[in-house]
């Protein structure tokens, strides 16, 4: 077996660079900055971070596609380059929004479990053996896990740890039944092998089985409507930075994941997607988030709920855009996950700003926002009418696209295009519950004794940077569209 | 006799991992799941898979459960006098099994099972049963996953450290 180990050092640069760069900041922290106070800390720490990011960024474009590596174990497509780089675009914004909030006690192991978090999302994209999706999924979850319980001064904030952890640990268990199924019953753990020998032998009652505890794994991990119950505790109680990664980078990833699994990438057969009977239960688990999601979101008063119930809309939505790409291509779905993603995360960090400056995250404590700093109320109104869907911006457009590619095949005539219409009035239930924010926000007079917000320089960058992005994706759609 | 011995196995493996469950004092639930792995070695060895059964045998009974016994000393934690299982979790786990016993046997019956052909390589020993075979493995299909394991295994103790260290300065906010 030969091995072109130059290739494979090639094509993993982006992982390593962000690996080399966590350990730097664990000795820089240790040695240079021990006596610094814990702002400067985050602050060196985060530059550190940032830079790799970018760094990172620049290498996997210009790589680019390579095709595979290592016999096959990754497969470096154009999806894959595309995760990356969208994972690492997520990953930079979440570590601008954490900047300038003295809160966080041990800041240089946060920028290092955000970074192997990235490692593990980007590994997620290009693995194309069993073994390697699992372990790379578990260093994303593990670093999730640790995130979202990293604010000790609040016991919210644990709450959402343990939740998270156990919920997540569950999934995990499922998920690898799941696997080990697959590998006993095609005897090979490599995907395109897999896929070989299950059109070789057809149907075998098994595969349904592993297919159940797959969807059941990913349920989970994605917040779909039946296993959705840890969504809103660990969005309210974990640090907004953590809460703005779990729903962006971490759905991108996982949806990219649950859809190459589903239907293989372009050069190999289809997978799981050729065992009969998955449509229906994915639509099902599509139709419950939507109804659930949208509906619950309609009586959260605390707006990190409700952003959780509007994610768990989404969830439905973007597994609506799974059963969509077999016949479409990931295109749309891809789409609607960077624009989603970088909404999502824009929008957990105003909260941080807000919450940063000692406003709790009730909704009425974001009366008079725009008075107060209308830099944030700017951001806030793009990030949450491009969630809502509001045509100038990318969210509109991802819906769109999604729902056409989920429309286009039958029209009517199938359950798929019948489950967008129920997608499509789902949204106007959605528009109510995103307007309430802003009109708290934006109409709502501030209450006495406010007082102006300060916002740190870094993340001010970062907001009005990932609006900009919000507003450019939507007007031209094709510049992340003519990748596919 | 391979029979007996995989039955004997099969048993001793389950009949432990009940036994680390339901034990209320954590030492004996630590000599348990120390008995349950030395049954999935012999397991692995009955499937001729030696070097995974030694590898279990050394890495798991001997390093990281002696670990946990060595924790469980060191917190000196009592089972205390609470029940272990409330009645709401035995009905709920009673309905759980017979659900799976259920399913399991409907679709044992009900099916024929094909065996599935496996496709291996001609010629070529089964992985692991070779131990040059097997560092070969380790260097080329299984170079990544094993660094991945390095980095998870890394965030966990990181994780620990960051979660449950105690910190000298007082809160200020209490």
């Amino acid at each position: 077996m030969n091995i072109d180990y130059s290739l494979f050092f090639r094509a993993m640069q982006p992982e390593s660079l962000l690996i080399e760069a966590a350990l730097a900041i664990i000795i820089l922290d240790l040695t240079v900055m021990r006596r610094k106070d814990l702002s400067a800390r985050l602050n060196v720490a985060s530059l550190v971070g940032a830079l790799a990011v970018a760094l990172a960024a620049v290498l996997a474009l210009r790589n680019g596609a390579m095709g595979e590596i290592l016999n096959g174990v990754l497969n470096l497509d154009t999806l894959a380059v595309a995760t990356r780089v969208g994972v690492l675009g997520l990953t930079l914004l979440v570590l601008g929004i954490g900047t300038g909030g003295a809160r966080i006690r041990n800041p240089a192991e946060y920028v290092v479990i955000v970074l192997c978090a990235a490692v593990g999302f980007m590994l997620m994209a290009s693995a194309q053996q069993l073994l390697l999706v699992f372990l790379a999924l578990e260093l994303a979850s593990l670093s999730l896990y640790v995130l979202a319980g990293f604010d000790k001064s609040r016991p919210e904030s644990a709450e959402a740890g343990l939740k998270y952890f156990l919920f997540g640990g569950m999934a995990a268990a499922f998920l690898l039944f799941g696997f080990s199924l697959l590998y006993g019953l095609t005897g090979t753990l490599d995907l395109p092998g897999m896929s070989v020998v299950m059109a070789a032998t057809g149907f075998h009652p098994m595969l349904a089985v592993a297919m159940v505890m797959i969807l059941v794994g990913f349920g989970y991990k994605a917040a779909a409507a039946p296993f959705h119950l840890w969504a809103p505790d660990a969005y309210q109680g974990a640090p907004a930075p953590a809460a703005a990664f779990i729903a962006s980078a971490s759905k991108l990833a996982g949806f990219v994941l649950f859809t190459r699994l589903l239907w293989g990438s372009a050069s190999q057969g289809q997978m799981l997607g050729a065992t009969p009977g998955w449509v229906p239960v994915v639509w099902l688990l599509a139709g419950a988030s939507m109804l659930v999601g949208n509906l619950a979101a309609l009586a959260q008063s605390n707006v990190r709920r409700l952003l959780a119930y509007s994610a768990i809309a989404h969830a439905g939505a973007l597994l609506l855009g799974v059963i969509a790409s077999g016949r479409s291509g990931p295109g749309p779905l891809f789409f609607y996950l960077t624009t989603y993603g970088i909404a999502t995360a824009g929008a957990f960090g105003v909260f941080h700003v807000l919450e940063n400056q000692g406003g709790a995250q009730k909704l009425k404590d974001l009366a008079g926002l725009h008075r107060r700093s209308p830099l944030l109320a700017g951001c806030l109104m793009v990030f949450i009418l491009s969630l809502a869907g509001v045509p100038p911006l990318s969210g509109f457009f991802g819906k769109f696209a999604v729902f056409a590619a989920a429309l286009s095949p039958a029209g009517l005539g199938s359950p798929t295009g019948w489950l967008a219409v129920f997608a499509i009035a789902m949204s106007a239930v959605g528009l109510y519950y995103y307007l309430l924010i802003l009109k708290e926000a934006l109409v709502r007079p501030a209450a006495a004794g406010a007082t102006a917000v300060k916002v740190p320089a870094a993340a001010a960058l970062t907001l009005v940077a990932a609006a900009g992005l919000t507003l450019i994706f939507g007007m031209f759609p094709s510049l992340l569209l003519r990748w596919f | 006799m391979p029979h007996v011995l995989f039955y004997f196995f099969s048993f001793l493996t389950v009949a432990t991992a009940v036994g680390v469950v339901v034990n209320k004092n954590a030492v004996n639930a630590a000599l348990c799941l120390l008995l349950s792995l030395v049954g999935v070695a012999g397991l692995f060895a009955l499937l001729d898979a030696y070097l995974l059964a030694a590898l279990l045998v050394l890495v798991y009974a001997g390093a990281v459960v002696a670990l946990f016994l060595f924790i469980v000393m060191l917190l000196d934690t009592q089972g205390g006098t609470r029940k272990p299982f409330k009645r709401l979790t035995a009905v709920a786990s009673t309905v759980g099994l017979a659900l799976l016993v259920t399913g399991l046997a409907t679709l044992v019956s009900r099916t024929q099972f094909a065996t599935v052909a496996v496709p291996t390589a001609a010629g070529q020993a089964p992985v692991g049963a070779v131990l040059k075979h097997y560092a070969e493995m380790l260097f080329t299909t299984y170079l990544l996953p094993v660094q991945v394991v390095g980095f998870l295994l890394l965030i966990a103790m990181l994780g620990v450290i960051v979660l449950s260290r105690k910190h000298a300065v007082p809160e200020e906010t209490k």
